[in-house]
């Protein structure tokens, strides 16, 4: 309307208790997609390196099933889809304990679970085998060897690829607002319906999303020196 | 091979007070030399004496803090336009330890292809004269194959016919036989050898002393950045005069 | 279950393939793929300039493409497509269609993350080769023109085809704009028939799921003989180029 205010949104009670809840919903999205994920993502990769074919198999399509459907076409698919061929008691429960987020949480963290678990996979394949063998001539055991010697370096060298897919994972809480789930992003389109400042409150949400996800990438660099003994030594 | 340039011209090369520093360290003090026409010199020392950056801010790959390096005349270290610093570029060769080869053309057009895009030469000129040059470096039979298909010491000669190609009065090689494994040395040498006998004028880093011994006129020892010991090969290695010459030399011999 | 699907597909498959066409503007997936093919087409040479831009050595040039970098890295594209939703109307002062809106919003994303795919590419080749192009006397831009850019492109091809799935997949949330693609053909449907959203949300991941997976494995066999043939161009280093650059790329 008439010049740029960002005070209009910012001393407005009513819109800042909007944005916090906003925020508090994607945290809340964000943060149990992402532990549903990298629990899951842990389970897969067990699941590939368990004997005989069908686990391996059953990761292959699984992985490639998420990463070949669209996010969002996989989330209507839950919220849409699926939730109407539940049973009507989980249906209602579900509905009062805001389904939509629930939805949210379940379709993100079994997208994310499937490249999680190929970060892990590639950051294991990469450590040189001769440390495999290093390890079992020393008289490890498998698990022992798995334990101590591959998985310590396998994650670290799996580091930059997780620390940017939980970034895409932290983005794509955005996507709840299509399923209705009342995050930061369904915040910001209610506050510009109701106060016509189109630009004052989409310069907000943007600068929310890109000060948490830039945290996120910060915090992802200071684990990944933390874990470099190169770096741990000199610390 | 002739190499072509002006007659007045006695000094190819002349290095005035040349000092370059990072930071606090100083990797080349004072340097004061030059080289004629004509002659083959070797610059030899320990390692991180500054040979390699030496030889590198002669074709301005450095950057110098102070001094002056004229070549054919110009200082190639004074400000000019970019395209002026190209043109004088394309007349100094410069060989490198990694060969640094162009992987995605072929042997031939790896040789032709500057003069074309540099120079202006025409397409089937060029190409004729790559066969040429590939011929004299004993590799003709390679000119369509690729890079990653020839062993290191191949690649090496393709990299001397590379910088022949542009017709350089002088020839600067950096360390060319140390990224060989030694059976392939020989060949390197033996095509350097040969553009020796032919009057190029050539400035070469290497640990070769055998080479030295047989093809430099002059050899200039560097260490800690200032050229300490500059003689023929005879005086040089049979009477080394300064005590860190003759100590690099007994470390050679060991 | 799978009759309802069979019956559905038979009743509504030109509806998902090209919407409303004639009765309305071109739709379906029809309309998805010619809006990702657009925008990589588009993207694929705004992402080199941004990339020379990034690698360049003046501030003015380099400072707001790596603010644009981060930006798309940090803000969810649904953001980025409401702002374009706002701006691209207002600054054209005319009605402008969703599909225009959502091809300027993926080519400046697609292209802000293929940049630093070409920036990894030409990065990784290394010093030795513009060393080498200078020493010879060729410029910056005769080097890059004749052997840095060769190289590194090539290299990306790869890449630029799996980008090509990951802006299949972003066009679905054209759906929050209207663009009228597979995913509102979908949700057309799902709207007519009401009681069958599951059977219509399942053919449409298949969709998706068989155009995604034939592109992956194209890019993949293309990948395998590139690998192939730079080994023999270029020994190992071949092989550490490509890996880091497919990562970069899993945005969606």
């Amino acid at each position: 309307m008439t010049g740029f205010d960002l005070s209009a949104i910012l001393t407005n009670p009513e819109f800042v208790a909007m944005l916090l809840h906003g925020i508090e919903m994607t945290f809340v999205i964000a943060i149990g997609s992402w532990t549903l994920a990298m629990t899951l993502a842990i389970l897969l990769l067990a699941l590939r390196f368990s004997p005989g074919r069908f686990g391996n198999a059953f990761v292959a399509g699984y992985v490639s099933y998420h990463r070949n459907v669209p996010t969002l076409v996989q989330l209507m698919l839950w919220y849409f889809g699926i939730f109407t061929l539940l049973p009507d008691w989980l249906t209602y429960w579900l509905a009062s304990h805001n389904a939509e987020a629930i939805f949210a949480i379940i379709g993100l963290g079994l997208c994310q679970a499937a490249y999680f678990s190929e970060d892990l996979r590639s950051g294991l394949r990469s450590v040189s085998p001769g440390q495999m063998e290093a390890a079992r001539a020393l008289g490890h055991g498998y698990i022992s060897a798995m334990r101590f010697v591959m998985m310590p370096q396998g994650v670290r060298n799996a580091l930059p690829p997780l620390i940017n897919h939980s970034v895409s994972l932290f983005k794509n809480s955005s996507l709840g607002v299509v399923i209705g789930a009342s995050e930061l992003t369904h915040a910001v389109k209610e506050i510009e319906n109701l106060s016509f400042r189109t630009f004052e409150i989409y310069l907000i949400g943007t600068l929310l999303y890109l000060f948490f996800s830039l945290l996120i990438m910060a915090g992802g660099a200071y684990v990944s020196m933390r874990a470099d003994p190169a770096t741990r030594a000199r610390a | 091979m002739t190499p072509s340039v002006s007659p007045q011209d006695v000094n190819a090369i002349r290095i005035s007070k040349v000092s370059k520093q990072y930071g606090d360290y100083q990797v080349l003090k004072d340097i004061d030399a030059e080289v004629a026409r004509g002659e083959v010199v070797v610059i030899c020392g320990p390692s991180g004496s500054g040979k390699s950056t030496l030889i590198r801010t002669i074709n301005r790959l450095e950057e110098i803090n102070s001094g002056a390096i004229s070549f054919d005349g110009q200082n190639i270290h004074a400000p000019m336009k970019t395209h002026d610093l190209n043109q004088l570029r394309s007349r100094i060769g410069f060989v490198f330890q990694n060969f640094n080869l162009f992987p995605h053309l072929s042997v031939v057009d790896n040789v032709s292809m500057s003069p074309v895009r540099v120079k202006g030469v025409a397409r089937d000129i060029a190409h004729d004269k790559a066969l040429l040059l590939l011929d004299r470096v004993g590799l003709v039979d390679k000119a369509n194959a690729y890079p990653g298909q020839l062993s290191g010491g191949q690649q090496q000669r393709v990299a001397i016919a590379r910088a022949l190609a542009m017709e350089p009065p002088v020839m600067l090689f950096d360390e060319p036989t140390s990224a060989l494994d030694p059976e392939m040395v020989g060949e390197v040498l033996a095509v350097m050898k040969s553009l020796a006998a032919d009057g190029m004028t050539m400035l070469c880093v290497t640990h070769e002393m055998g080479f030295a011994r047989d093809v430099a006129d002059r050899i200039w020892f560097i260490d800690a950045g200032q050229i300490i010991e500059m003689a023929t090969p005879e005086e040089f290695f049979t009477n080394p005069r300064h005590p860190r010459a003759q100590r690099f030399l007994a470390d050679l011999r060991h | 279950m799978i009759n309802d699907i069979v019956a559905i597909f038979h009743d509504y498959w030109l509806l998902l393939l090209i919407g409303q066409y004639p009765n309305g503007p071109l739709g379906g997936l029809a309309n998805t793929l010619i809006l990702s093919a657009l925008s990589i087409a588009l993207a694929f040479p705004l992402s080199i300039l941004l990339a020379l831009a990034r690698l360049s050595k003046w501030p003015f040039l380099r400072w707001p493409v790596t603010v644009l970098v981060y930006v798309t890295r940090g803000v969810p594209l649904l953001m980025l497509i409401l702002w374009s939703y706002f701006l691209v109307p207002l600054l054209t002062g005319a009605d402008v269609p969703s599909f225009v809106t959502m091809l300027t919003t993926l080519v400046v994303y697609q292209a802000a993350f293929l940049s630093e795919v070409v920036r990894a590419g030409i990065v990784a080749l290394g010093h030795g080769q513009m060393e080498a192009a200078k020493a010879l006397g060729h410029g910056y831009f005769g080097a890059m023109r004749f052997v840095i850019l060769p190289q590194a492109l090539y290299n990306m091809i790869p890449s630029i085809l799996s980008t090509f799935v990951s802006t299949i997949k972003d066009t679905t949330l054209g759906y929050v704009i209207n663009v009228p693609d597979l995913t509102f053909a979908a949700s057309q449907v799902n709207n007519q028939l009401l009681t069958q959203p599951f059977q219509v949300f399942l053919i449409l991941a298949v969709i998706y799921y068989g155009i995604c997976w034939s592109l992956t494995h194209v890019a993949y066999r293309l990948e395998r003989r590139i690998t192939r043939r730079r080994a023999g161009l270029n020994g190992v280093r071949a092989a550490t180029v490509i890996a880091p650059v497919k990562i970069i790329s899993e945005q969606l």
